[in-house]
């Protein structure tokens, strides 16, 4: 089983090689993780490695903003597009279990959008560590954005397998996380102050929306910073402690990764 | 007679519903090892979700076990038995080479015999591995998908329209390279095409509403398109209606149809010439004559008893 799902994970490495994603992603990564520790580490002479609050700041807006789509754009297309070609109904006759072809393309998309965020963040994070940065927080920021690229791949493969085609995977995967941004801490906020929900609603919702989550447990992880963290934030922090925080989300996103991924293997082996 | 060995495909009161649309139902069948079947029907008849139930890609009621292997369950072991040739050939990313490599790794087929299928198939990879397969034609592409059917070596050929999107060419040389499919190897073949029927099959089975409407040998529906086979006689306009009842009052005709410019005549093919003759010897001038074959669609009307189309001159 494990040598089949592999060698749908190398054609999924192939494909996004071939297809040039992969360069193209890694090039975002890079320019953008480099323009914001530059320019954000400028500050790091008169304040020290808390000057980095500014580029790390950027990096999860930055992160926000493309990780899930750039995650979202290739798992989407992964089951869709083969079935729309007509090579997932080749390939599910040939003597492979449902199974072994879902989880082969789990991987391999995932692999292939973690290898570009290595590549793109790694140079920023390297070059920010040789800046002063402590190496902690490099890996703490690129596991919660490698967590997040993982949250949206297993929720593009999800409306992969649902969809007949590539462009309504995507247009539902784009919907869904424009829907999480869009319910982050303002929306929330303002509707709980329009409808008086209680405080115990929002700070739950802030750790099972995964974009929230992301933006929480990053910034506690990295910076409890009141500035960064905003109100909701800091009520959070002061319940659960930093670390708690940063616990508490990671968990989150680790549960936005399975459940996604087991729903969208559970619909495949019934749509097939 | 039916050979005795354990058959190749064996399903009993295989049954598939679509919500309350059945379209298999309670299907008994057995075919045997060697054996070259057509699977036959009119459009929704069920011939492509009997391929895919044989390939256990829908859930079904029933037992089907290809080449004694069940295909409940996923089918993984059944699909391990057949190769599959679909209707058009999907167009995968990276060149022929990686698409061969990568289906040879995952059915555990020696690369060796792929490679010679292929060049029996005048595909070789020597010459065509680098290319793209986007690039190929589909002709080349469904010799490829055949190439990977025939070198895993399998008891059991599904062949669902293959030569569906194929040009006339590419249609010839497809039918051809099954002439390399060795004898022990069962074909089932689904397709619309009289001339891929004849050129593969020995036993036809024509599925109507869910169920086997005929199961018999190639032979009888050779001589269901003789007797079938219209002639179309183009005399000059006044002289038709006298034409017409010469024929009928002395050949002894099926059927006289006549449209706007042509009478067609049903005969035995021995009687064609007669037919032809009476009209010389009543003095009256045959302007052209042509015969007209019967499609497949047709006679699987005649076969299943349905309302043959009005006859016309083509």
């Amino acid at each position: 089983m494990i040598a089949r799902a592999a060698l749908f994970v190398q054609r999924e490495l192939a494909g996004a090689l071939r297809a040039r994603w992969f360069l193209a992603y890694s090039a975002v990564f890079l320019a953008g993780g480099l323009l914001l520790v530059t320019f954000g580490l400028a500050d790091t002479t008169i304040y020290g490695y808390r000057g980095f609050a500014k580029a790390f700041t950027g990096l999860v807006h930055l992160a926000l903003l493309f990780v899930p789509l750039l995650a979202l754009f290739p798992a989407a297309a992964s089951i869709a597009e083969d079935r729309e070609s007509g090579a997932l109904e080749y390939i599910l006759a040939q003597p492979v279990t449902f199974g072994e072809v879902y989880t082969g393309k789990l991987g391999g998309v995932s692999v292939a959008i973690l290898l570009s965020l290595t590549v793109g963040f790694g140079v920023a994070g390297a070059v920010a560590v040789l800046r002063g940065v402590p190496p902690g927080l490099v890996v703490v920021l690129y596991a919660f954005v490698a967590l997040l690229a993982l949250v949206f791949v297993a929720l593009g493969l999800c409306f992969s397998t649902v969809t007949s085609s590539r462009a309504r995977a995507m247009t539902l995967g784009i919907l869904v996380w424009l829907v999480l941004v869009a319910l982050g801490t303002l929306g929330v906020m303002l509707a709980f102050i329009r409808w008086g929900l209680p405080e115990q609603l929002l700070v739950t919702w802030s750790f099972l929306n995964p974009v929230e989550a992301f933006r929480m447990g990053v910034v506690s992880a990295l910076d409890a910073d009141l500035s960064l963290l905003g109100p909701v934030g800091a009520k959070i922090i002061e319940r659960f402690g930093a670390g708690g925080t940063a616990a508490l989300a990671a968990l989150s996103l680790v549960g936005w990764v399975a459940l996604p991924g087991l729903a969208g293997w559970v619909l495949f082996r019934r749509r097939g | 007679m039916r050979p005795e060995a354990t058959p190749v495909i064996h399903a009993v009161g295989l049954t598939k519903r679509f919500g309350s649309h059945t379209i298999l139902d309670h299907l008994d069948l057995e075919v045997a090892q060697g054996e070259r079947v057509a699977l036959l029907g009119l459009n929704g008849a069920g011939k492509t979700t009997f391929m895919r139930c044989l390939l256990g890609l829908v859930p079904f009621e029933g037992a089907l076990r290809v080449a004694d292997r069940d295909v409940h369950g996923g089918g993984r072991e059944a699909r391990s038995r057949l190769g599959y040739v679909p209707q058009r050939a999907p167009s995968f990313d990276g060149t022929l080479g990686e698409v061969i490599d990568f289906f040879t790794r995952l059915r555990g087929t020696a690369p060796e015999a792929v490679e010679a299928r292929l060049e029996a198939l005048d595909l070789p990879l020597s010459e065509h591995g680098e290319k793209a397969v986007r690039t190929l034609s589909g002709g080349m592409l469904q010799k490829a998908l055949l190439a990977l059917a025939l070198g895993a070596e399998v008891p059991l050929l599904l062949l669902d329209e293959p030569t569906a999107n194929l040009d006339a060419k590419a249609r010839r040389e497809f039918l051809r390279s099954l002439q390399q499919v060795n004898d022990g190897t069962t074909i089932l073949l689904a397709s619309h095409r009289f001339a891929d029927v004849e050129a593969v099959a020995d036993r036809l089975l024509v599925l109507h509403r869910g169920s086997i409407a005929f199961d018999g040998r190639m032979q009888e529906l050779r001589e269901r398109v003789e007797d079938a086979v219209t002639l179309w006689i183009k005399v000059p306009p006044a002289m038709r209606d006298r034409a017409r009842q010469q024929l009928q009052t002395t050949i002894e005709l099926s059927t006289v149809l006549a449209n706007g410019t042509a009478l067609g005549v049903q005969a035995e093919h021995t009687a064609r010439v007669d037919v032809l003759l009476e009209l010389k010897r009543a003095g009256i001038p045959v302007e052209d004559f042509w015969t007209e074959t019967p499609s497949l669609h047709q006679l699987l009307e005649g076969v299943l008893g349905l309302e043959a189309a009005e006859g016309e001159a083509p």
